[in-house]
């Protein structure tokens, strides 16, 4: 019997399967989920606002990411990189009902005008991205939400550091113009 | 009026602590984390925020129907390649199989120039009782992977395929490799599915293939029926 073959998969092509001392293939889903699907999750209901929309784009982020693996095991910081997946994957939901979107936050302003407490400040950035361009959300959710630097925008995102303040300024911009205030956000 | 809608702060950040969690984070700088985290407010609510997204993750998608639900997107993905499938499919689901009968068939219309030696193909299993042959017949533990060896017997292409109803996966397409084909895969179907093995003298467009009907003239068959 030729077992040499069988040998070969597992440390060959199929590595992602079976690489000696690796999780099974039932141990690499549930290790994939046991580290990242809360945030996964939390990123898609953040965004989505609607648990079972959530429940779903979490079910497709994992298809992504499987269909990913060399890419999500190449990545400096695996966190970062399935978490701009996930946001990627809802920014897209959410640009195809962008009419519905812009209504929502027309409604927070409405909202707002008549509280005396501050919105929530989240909630407000995923209200304010409907009038963003594409890149610009991408970089407004990971300035605003994942809280990460400038440098580490354009390091994770492979643009340059003057595009990424750019791009944030100009997130700025329309969320003045739309909400009629000044203002700030980290050291822009 | 100014509104603060956030950013990162002076040693603040959301994914810093999340990547720390993560345990992504190594010497000096998980170091300056762990001592930000342990006297901040605003990395603590951080800490509490990823406690409820476990909470809210364990009671909405709890890992055996959120494992099932990827199985199911994956085995409807179109085009998906073959590690794509069956590997996260199988990590999904764990399926058994039941192996048929190995048959040969050889196109009638192309015994009468077929001078070489038949050609044959083994389907071998590893699962918890090791390495063996698949026997007809013969069941296959769960979380089997199975590996085809070819004999082409000269025969210079080969294509594999798997063929479900409704739907085909290519499991190989290349030359008549003479031996094991350097991955194996998972069948996590349900049903029957039929492996054909297709060994040619001229090229074969495994996609094509749904049935031994659709092989090139002149080239060799060989069906391996799996059974759930």
């Amino acid at each position: 019997m030729n077992v040499r073959g069988l040998r070969v998969v597992v440390g060959g092509r199929a590595g992602e399967i079976a690489a000696p001392g690796a999780p099974t293939p039932a141990g690499l889903l549930a290790e994939l989920y046991e580290k990242h699907a809360a945030g996964v999750y939390g990123r898609c209901r953040y965004l989505l606002k609607d648990d079972a929309e959530a429940k779903d784009a979490l079910q497709d982020v994992f298809v992504k990411v499987l269909g990913a693996l060399p890419e999500f095991r190449a990545a400096a910081s695996p966190t970062t990189w399935i978490l701009r997946i996930a946001t990627h994957h809802c920014l897209n939901l959410l640009r195809a009902r962008r009419a519905l979107w812009r209504d929502q936050l027309r409604m927070a302003q409405a909202g707002r005008r008549q509280e005396t407490e501050s919105p929530d400040r989240r909630e407000l950035v995923r209200l304010l991205l409907a009038l963003a361009s594409d890149e610009a959300q991408e970089i407004a959710v990971l300035y605003f939400v994942d809280e990460l630097t400038q440098a580490e925008i354009a390091q994770e995102t492979g643009r340059s550091l003057p595009t990424v303040r750019k791009r944030l300024r100009e997130f700025l911009a329309c969320a003045r113009e739309a909400l009629g205030v000044e203002l700030q956000g980290g050291d822009l | 009026m100014n509104l603060d809608i956030g950013g990162p702060g002076p040693g603040c950040s959301s994914m810093r602590v999340r990547r720390l969690l993560a345990g992504e984070l190594t010497g000096v700088e998980k170091e300056r984390t762990e001592a930000h985290v342990a006297s901040c407010p605003r990395c603590a609510a951080v800490q509490e925020e990823i406690a409820a997204e476990r909470e809210a993750l364990r009671r909405d998608a709890p890992f055996p129907q959120f494992a099932a639900a990827v199985a199911e997107k994956l085995a409807h993905r179109p085009h998906r390649s073959f590690a794509a499938r069956w590997a996260p499919l199988a990590a999904a689901a764990g399926l058994a199989l039941v192996a048929g009968a190995l048959l040969v068939r050889r196109p009638a219309d192309t015994d009468a120039v077929r001078s070489k030696g038949a050609a044959s193909v083994q389907l071998f299993v590893r699962d918890q009782r090791g390495v063996h042959e698949l026997a007809p017949g013969g069941r296959v533990g769960e979380g089997a992977r199975l590996l085809l060896s070819l004999q082409p017997a000269g025969r210079k292409r080969a294509a594999a395929v798997l063929v479900e109803p409704g739907e085909t996966s290519v499991i190989y397409e290349g030359p008549a490799l003479n031996g094991t084909l350097p991955q194996a895969f998972e069948w996590t179907g349900s049903g029957v599915a039929t492996l054909l093995v297709v060994l040619s003298d001229t090229k074969v467009d495994a996609k094509s293939i749904r049935s031994a009907a659709d092989a090139p003239a002149g080239a060799d068959v060989l069906q391996v029926l799996l059974r759930r």
